[in-house]
């Protein structure tokens, strides 16, 4: 690490500057000095006091700008270019799976979070959560400081504490920790079990995987991981699975990237896998199914089983299924789904979402046994740091140990269980039952209120640590500035509880990673900092078998299922917020759901049959406010507003967990409904026989879509793989409406290239590389990284519920989502809209100060400092792409709090920061293009300003983790985007208009099964 | 020798038992006498509203346009939609003072000062509207062609920098024109004012006016140069105003019919509006004989006739959607009808294609009451036209997936209300202390400014007097 990053140069005042005593008493205190004795009479000296320091400030902010003084380095670090950026692997983690993740530092601070190609499960690629982790480091709300029963201390003290408090190692301890693969925690983790005689660890997560572990258990006889290979699959069959959503499934990228690999179609040659897809609610990874059936998530049991009777068959293995009968067993799914799942045997996947009964998993597990997919499309991992039993079931048992007063002392790292525990286990009074309870997290959060101490935690890119990807690479995380409020990391905390020390993170992983390395430490270590991967390893793969005790089980649990009637509640973990450890991002929070569209509230969303039978009106243009209603289930209730989503099961309500948190941030506060209350031990995915009825009140929700349909018009287009082999041009104008492409007569006739045009278009030196896109929407399956990653490198700030709401939303490439087809079971298609960068921009024409233009490299420019904000071209825009500044939304973002220093340092210093009432939009990553440009300027001696095809990635496309998004040169015949743009699906949104956009589609196909078409 | 033929007398255009003098006092004595309560009440009024929009504009240049209801397919919203209904509603004055001047319709100068004084106080509300409704308004001289450090021209293919060009030459000529028209009034106040300032205001406003025959000679020719200028502007002005929306690519606006739809657009609202303030003030200042049922008849006339343009250019709308078979414009006019603002539209109609149906009828076309009660709702329907075009359209364009429901703001409502004080209170002003109605030229209009033709005995323009140059007939 450079020298600047472990003394950061940014400061608060010039009294931080001087670093002297009265500052850091003013540092160290919550608030003010005098804010508290404000309270009481204003004493004649606390007056003055106040007063002469006003009038001082006062006095000293008027002199002058305080003066910055930009000095050059007395000692110029080796390779440190000013403004050139420089970039660190690292990897994220999440749960107890990391990304490999490459960091832009410049200056010293991270400022973009990129992909690691080298990493598995990355390859280049990152989810949502990964672009936001960066909001999250500059999170001004972060805790920052450790507090003692609610007063601020220090982490000295902490440590001193924990000297002397487990000096007695006989005390009964209970650690309760988020999951994490970190082979040091892991190591520290069984040094507290050693060290404690009477000490107990749970690991608890909200969303785990703790029933898939226990349903290989039921089915192997041992608690193994399952990897589902899409890439080798031909057939994928998800039961309520959303494999590709990063809220949903911590191995979400390489999912995608794999499901993606296999769904691509460069030619009428290539052959498509199928993929079904049956569920409650309508999740992103269902909007991508060729078939998706509609189903109760109570109702996935019974449909499981109905096709494991089925295949017991034709199948060994299965026999103890082959009693079952129920709803299902005559459904015409399951005939379809056991042919194909027959006809594909070793290479599908079947699959069921981690919420379900281990039951399930253990049924699924078994199917894919007896299909002869184990080993081959679905793997089966022993992990070396294996929970030894059910994270709720423990945590229960450790709730009741608590309540009954025999645990001393509770050790909490990273994790939020009064927030997220199960409602049933009511984990805030038995919290009180303990005699000391110690909490590490971000935030001060609900944990840490009722905790006796809260230590602030480090952020990931501000503290070493390690861990294993989802598959078993082990890579290291490695840290890129000093933390900020000097928080420390799950390891370093617990190295501090256990041996009472204050080691850093650095020598704590070196040890671990020593026993690793035995010779050759330093330079083995120094290439997992470079690559970011030790080594491409996962973990030991096991050849199942299935356990001898599995058909009585089985026989067992399918006898006991019961048909579940009524209205369903399902719980889920929120598309962008997860399980709400992402409730102060304010990215993640303005980021609209993938299937819904709404940004900062979470809400009920039930299907249109069940909204007439409750008379409740859709929401839509004009209508934004929707009814309240209230869910009952059991003794406990909830009430927020409900939204209609075509699409989703009939009597069945989902919601999402997450929101309505207080006291946590800025942006967290007062978003949305606390859902967790609904969410019990029995009734962690679905709970039946709810109750809901409307409270006739209305509530306002800021959603990014208001219309779903197409209209009938031509903007998403798709088809068959079967259909495209036939008629592979059925994506070109002609194709899509029957109909001569408006002005291409004239233009053939006079042999020219385009239809005739009102004004020239521009001319284009042939120095200059020519810039376009292609977007493949068959590839993209709609999850909105790149929406994110765009708002993260060109400084697109966050405008809040209230403007979204209006419809001022900033992002510059949004995900458009339509339905198509009946309301009950539509089809969901998601296309990607950034700036189409029209040669022939109508924006350009209209515009009465020229302040948006076309450059020679044929980007439509926007010059923020021309723009006078008549907002013109924003409505001559027919792909409606441009933003407006209606207010000075960048001030507001980045000048709130006491500190703006610190989300400031998110910003991208080659992105200009844009002043209210001016226009902005998508511009194809300027800066990068540019920067590619000038270095291939440089390399070339001046003779060339063409970067190399792949040089010039734009951030939607790096992050895309179904890679659908292709930018280069288009003056150069081979470069990827050339041939994308050649392919016979590629075609032009609104190209009637005869725009001419630079950025084009690939129409999407799908595949599928003729019997259910 | 008899003659078949007569004349058929036209009906004297000033009614009433009037001379010369008898008209000057009538309209003099308002500007050189106290002002009634009323008119302080109504100025008062008028001036508060203009401290509204004074607070309004403030607000919005302090806080930025996001006060307002816009949002990302509606850039556009309450603020255009006024622009073009009050630059609509400008078009009246200089229509009948320049065109009705060139055909030499003798009753325009019953109304002409007073339309031209609306015209001109429209135009500024008018103007307010795009100066304040851009983002950064510190910058809005960079739509002038000004040489700059910058060494950057204006977008001279933007139809806003038309709108500038258009608008200011409007502006200009017809303040020129309306000046110029009132010299000789001035002279007459001059001559007749009591108090020293007015002696001295008039004096100088009057330009030295002696009226003398040279005087006449040049202020005619003037006069009719100014006509000759302003005549195409009237066209112009709103032609390209309609170009704003007719050179975008957006359906409900890119459409040939709007140069024409818009003038005969404005020319209906513009005359409502003159007949609103016509029908007032004619009562509250006993100016009956001058602006008299003939007159308002005549402009109900004209109403009717641009109210069916107008009806007739939907029709087309609707009609060339149909025939184009261009599914945007097809899918915008279905919206308009039957999509989240048919509502508006439904107005619309019923303002603008139902009401000018009315005035087929000569009983309503001269009944004070009724034709007061029709030029309201024109003025409603007409903005609501603009309603329709300019939120409509974009709000649901190309794309449904970026379809919003715009709808205006406390600050969008209370800045279009506070124009009305900003027009009031010009107007009030120019009621209070400059003549209403052109005396000079109303006097050419009477009987007695043909001595030849004039009967002294009974004040009758006597058609026996003048000799009509037609030859004499072939009798049997």
């Amino acid at each position: 690490m450079s020298e600047e990053q472990k003394n950061p140069n940014y400061w608060k005042s010039l009294n931080e500057l001087a670093q002297n005593e009265e500052y850091k008493r003013y540092a160290e205190r919550e608030f003010q000095e005098n804010a508290s004795e404000l309270n009481d009479d204003v004493s004649r000296r606390s007056f003055l006091r106040i007063m002469g320091a006003s009038i001082a400030l006062a006095g000293f902010a008027s002199c002058r700008r305080p003066v910055q003084k930009i000095l050059p380095y007395s000692k110029q670090p080796e390779d440190i270019v000013h403004g050139v950026p420089r970039y660190y692997a690292s990897s994220q983690p999440f749960q107890d799976a990391l990304t490999g993740i490459v960091v832009e530092s410049r200056e010293g601070r991270p400022n973009k979070i990129e992909g690691n190609e080298m990493h598995q499960a990355s390859r280049g690629a990152t989810s949502i959560f990964g672009q936001a982790e960066l909001l999250g480091l500059y999170d001004p709300d972060r805790s920052r400081y450790p507090l003692q029963n609610g007063e601020q201390s220090t982490y000295n003290a902490f440590r001193k504490f924990c000297n002397d408090h487990f000096s007695d190692a006989g005390r009964s301890i209970a650690f309760i920790s988020e999951a994490s693969s970190s082979p040091t925690f892991h190591r520290l983790r069984e040094q507290a079990l050693d060290r404690f005689s009477d000490a107990r660890w749970v690991t608890y997560e909200p969303f785990g995987e703790d029933n898939a572990l226990a349903g290989t258990e039921i089915a192997f006889g041992e608690r193994l991981r399952t990897v589902n290979h899409y890439g080798e699959a031909s057939v994928v069959v998800a039961l309520d699975d959303d494999f590709m959503n990063p809220a949903a499934n911590k191995n979400s990228v390489q999912n995608t990237k794999d499901f993606s690999a296999v769904r691509r179609v460069q030619s009428a040659e290539d052959e498509m896998i199928r993929f079904y897809a049956v569920e409650s609610t309508f999740t992103l990874t269902g909007s991508n199914a060729d078939h998706r059936l509609r189903l109760k998530s109570s109702e996935i049991g019974p449909f499981l089983y109905a096709l494991a009777a089925r295949l017991s068959g034709p199948l060994e293995g299965l026999a103890s299924y082959s009693g079952f009968t129920g709803k299902f067993t005559d459904h015409e799914w399951i005939e379809i789904l056991a042919e194909e799942l027959m006809n594909h045997r070793g290479e599908s996947v079947l699959t069921v979402g981690a919420e379900h009964r281990p039951e399930l998993h253990a049924t699924v597990a078994a199917i894919n046994q007896a299909l002869g997919n184990a080993g081959e499309s679905v793997t089966y991992h022993r992990l070396p740091y294996l929970p030894e039993q059910d994270n709720s079931l423990s945590l229960a048992a450790l709730v009741r140990e608590m309540n009954d007063g025999a645990i001393d002392t509770v050790v909490m790292v990273g994790t939020n269980p009064v927030y997220t525990a199960p409602a049933d286990l009511n984990f805030s009074e038995a919290i009180s039952n303990v005699e000391t309870s110690i909490h590490l997290s971000d935030y001060v959060d609900e944990t840490s209120k009722n905790a006796t101490w809260h230590v602030n935690r480090a952020h990931f890119l501000e503290a070493w640590g390690d861990g294993y990807s989802f598959t078993g690479t082990r890579s290291v995380v490695q840290p890129l500035i000093r933390p900020l409020f000097s928080g420390v990391s799950a390891i370093e905390f617990l190295n501090t509880v256990v041996t009472g020390e204050e080691t850093g993170g650095h020598d704590l992983v070196r040890r671990t990673w020593r026993q690793y390395y035995g010779t050759n430490f330093q330079q083995r270590w120094n290439r997992v900092l470079h690559d970011g991967v030790d080594t491409d390893g996962h973990f030991p793969e096991i050849s199942t078998r299935i356990d001898s005790g599995f058909d009585r089980a089985a026989r067992q649990f399918t006898a006991e299922e019961m048909d579940r009637d009524g209205m369903e509640l399902v719980i889920r973990p929120d598309s962008t917020l997860f399980d709400g450890r992402y409730a102060n991002n304010g990215w993640l929070q303005e980021l609209p759901d993938p299937m819904t569209k709404i940004t900062w509230d979470n809400v009920a969303l039930i299907s249109k049959n069940t909204a007439d039978r409750l008379s409740i009106q859709q929401a839509g243009l004009g209508s934004v406010s929707v009814d309240i209603i209230r869910i009952t289930a059991g003794d406990r209730q909830i009430e927020l507003p409900v939204w209609i989503q075509p699409g989703h099961a009939d009597d069945s309500i989902t919601i999402t967990v997450g929101y309505g948190r207080e006291g946590i941030g800025r942006v967290a506060n007062g978003t949305g409904v606390d859902t967790y209350p609904m969410r019990t031990t029995d009734h962690m995915l679905f709970a039946t026989g709810v109750g809901v009825e409307k409270t006739g009140r209305h509530y306002k929700i800021a959603c990014t879509q208001d219309h779903h349909s197409m209209e009938g018009r031509s903007l998403m287009r798709y088809s068959t793989i079967e259909a495209y082999r036939q008629n592979p041009d059925f994506a070109s104008y002609e194709g899509s409406y029957n109909a001569e492409l408006p002005g291409e007569k004239y233009a053939q006739e006079k042999g020219q290239e385009h239809p005739l045009a009102m004004f020239d278009p521009p001319d284009y030196p042939d120095h200059e590389p020519q810039w376009g896109m292609a977007i493949d929407l068959n590839a993209c399956v709609g999850c909105g990284a790149c929406t994110i990653a765009c708002q993260a490198e060109n400084n697109i700030p966050v405008v809040g519920k209230k403007e979204v709401s209006t419809g001022r939303e900033m992002h510059w490439i949004r995900t458009d989502r339509y339905f198509e087809g009946d309301v009950d079971d539509p089809r969901a298609l998601h296309q990607p809209v950034p700036c189409m960068h029209c040669e022939l921009a109508p924006c350009e024409q209209v515009c009465p100060v020229a302040a948006t233009t076309h450059s020679d490299d044929g980007m439509n420019q926007m010059t923020y400092n021309r723009c006078i904000g008549t907002r013109y071209c924003l409505n001559n825009c027919p792909y409606k792409v441009r933003r407006f500044n209606f207010f000075n939304y960048t001030d507001e973002f980045l000048t709130s709090g006491s500190d703006p220093e610190v989300i400031q340092m998110a910003m991208n210093p080659d992105v200009t920061v844009r002043f209210r009432g001016v226009m902005e939009k998508c511009t194809y990553c300027v800066q990068r293009v540019n920067r590619a440009k000038i270095n291939t300027k440089v390399e070339t001696d001046g003779a060339s300003v063409r970067p190399p095809d792949g040089t010039v990635k734009t951030a939607c496309q790096q992050v895309c983790p179904a890679e659908a998004i292709t930018f280069g040169d288009l003056t150069d015949e081979e470069s990827t985007v050339s041939k994308a743009k050649r392919n016979e699906r590629n075609y032009l949104l609104l190209e009637e208009l005869n725009t001419r956009p630079r950025t084009s589609y690939l129409a999407k196909l799908t595949n599928p099964n003729p019997k259910l078409a | 020798m008899s003659k078949n033929y007569q004349f058929v007398p036209e009906p004297k255009l000033v009614k009433g038992d009037h001379s010369f003098s008898s008209i000057t006092d009538m309209i003099v004595k308002t500007p050189l006498s106290p002002a009634p309560h009323l008119w302080y009440l109504a100025f008062g009024l008028a001036n508060l509203l203009l401290i509204t929009l004074l607070g309004a504009v403030g607000y919005l240049i302090w806080d930025g346009v996001g006060i307002w209801g816009l949002n990302n397919p509606a850039g556009w919203g309450w603020a255009i939609i006024n622009f073009v209904w009050w630059v609509g509603i400008g078009h009246a004055g200089t229509l009948i003072s320049a065109i009705l001047h060139l055909f030499r319709q003798g009753w325009r100068t019953a109304i002409n000062r007073f339309a031209e004084a609306m015209t001109i106080f429209a135009v500024m509300c008018a103007g307010l509207f795009p100066a304040i409704h851009v983002g950064r308004i510190w910058v809005i001289y960079w739509v002038f062609p000004v040489p700059n450090s910058m060494a950057i021209w204006p977008n001279f293919s933007s139809p806003l920098l038309w709108d500038v060009f258009a608008v200011g030459t409007y502006f200009t000529v017809s303040l020129l024109f309306w000046y110029v028209g009132l010299i000789p009034d001035f002279a007459t106040l001059r001559d007749r004012a009591k108090t020293k300032l007015s002696k001295i205001s008039y004096g100088i406003a009057s330009l030295g006016w002696t009226g003398s025959f040279r005087n006449w000679w040049n202020y005619e020719k003037a006069y009719m140069i100014l006509a000759g200028l302003a005549t195409p502007l009237v066209l112009s002005v709103h032609s390209i105003v309609s170009f704003d929306f007719s050179v975008s690519v957006i359906p409900g606006w890119h459409s040939t019919i709007f140069p024409p739809y818009f003038v005969a657009g404005a020319i209906y609202s513009g005359f409502a509006m003159v007949l609103t303030l016509m029908l007032i003030a004619r009562r509250i200042y006993g100016l009956e004989d001058i602006m008299n049922i003939d007159i308002m008849e005549k402009m109900n006339l004209v109403m009717m006739v641009t109210g069916n343009l107008v009806a007739f250019a939907y029709l087309m709308e609707g009609f060339v959607a149909w025939y184009s078979g261009y599914i945007y414009e097809q899918g915008i006019f279905w919206l308009y009808v039957v999509g989240p603002y048919s509502w508006g539209f439904w107005i619309l109609m019923f303002c603008n294609v139902v009401t000018p149906q009315f005035l087929w009828s000569k009983y309503i076309r001269r009944n004070i009451a009724l034709t007061f009660i029709i030029s309201i709702i024109v003025n409603i329907g007409m903005w609501f036209e603009r309603f329709m075009i300019a939120v409509a359209s974009l709000a649901t364009d190309f794309m449904p997936s970026s379809w919003d429901y715009y709808s205006p703001t406390f600050w969008d409502i209370i800045t279009y209300v506070g124009t009305f004080g900003l027009f009031f209170t010009f107007f009030l002003l120019f009621l209070r202390y400059l003549p209403m109605v052109a005396i000079a030229e109303v006097k050419g209009v009477m009987p007695q400014a043909d001595p030849h033709n004039y009967d002294k005995d009974t004040g009758e323009f006597v058609p026996s007097k003048a000799q009509p140059a037609i030859p004499e007939q072939q009798t049997t």
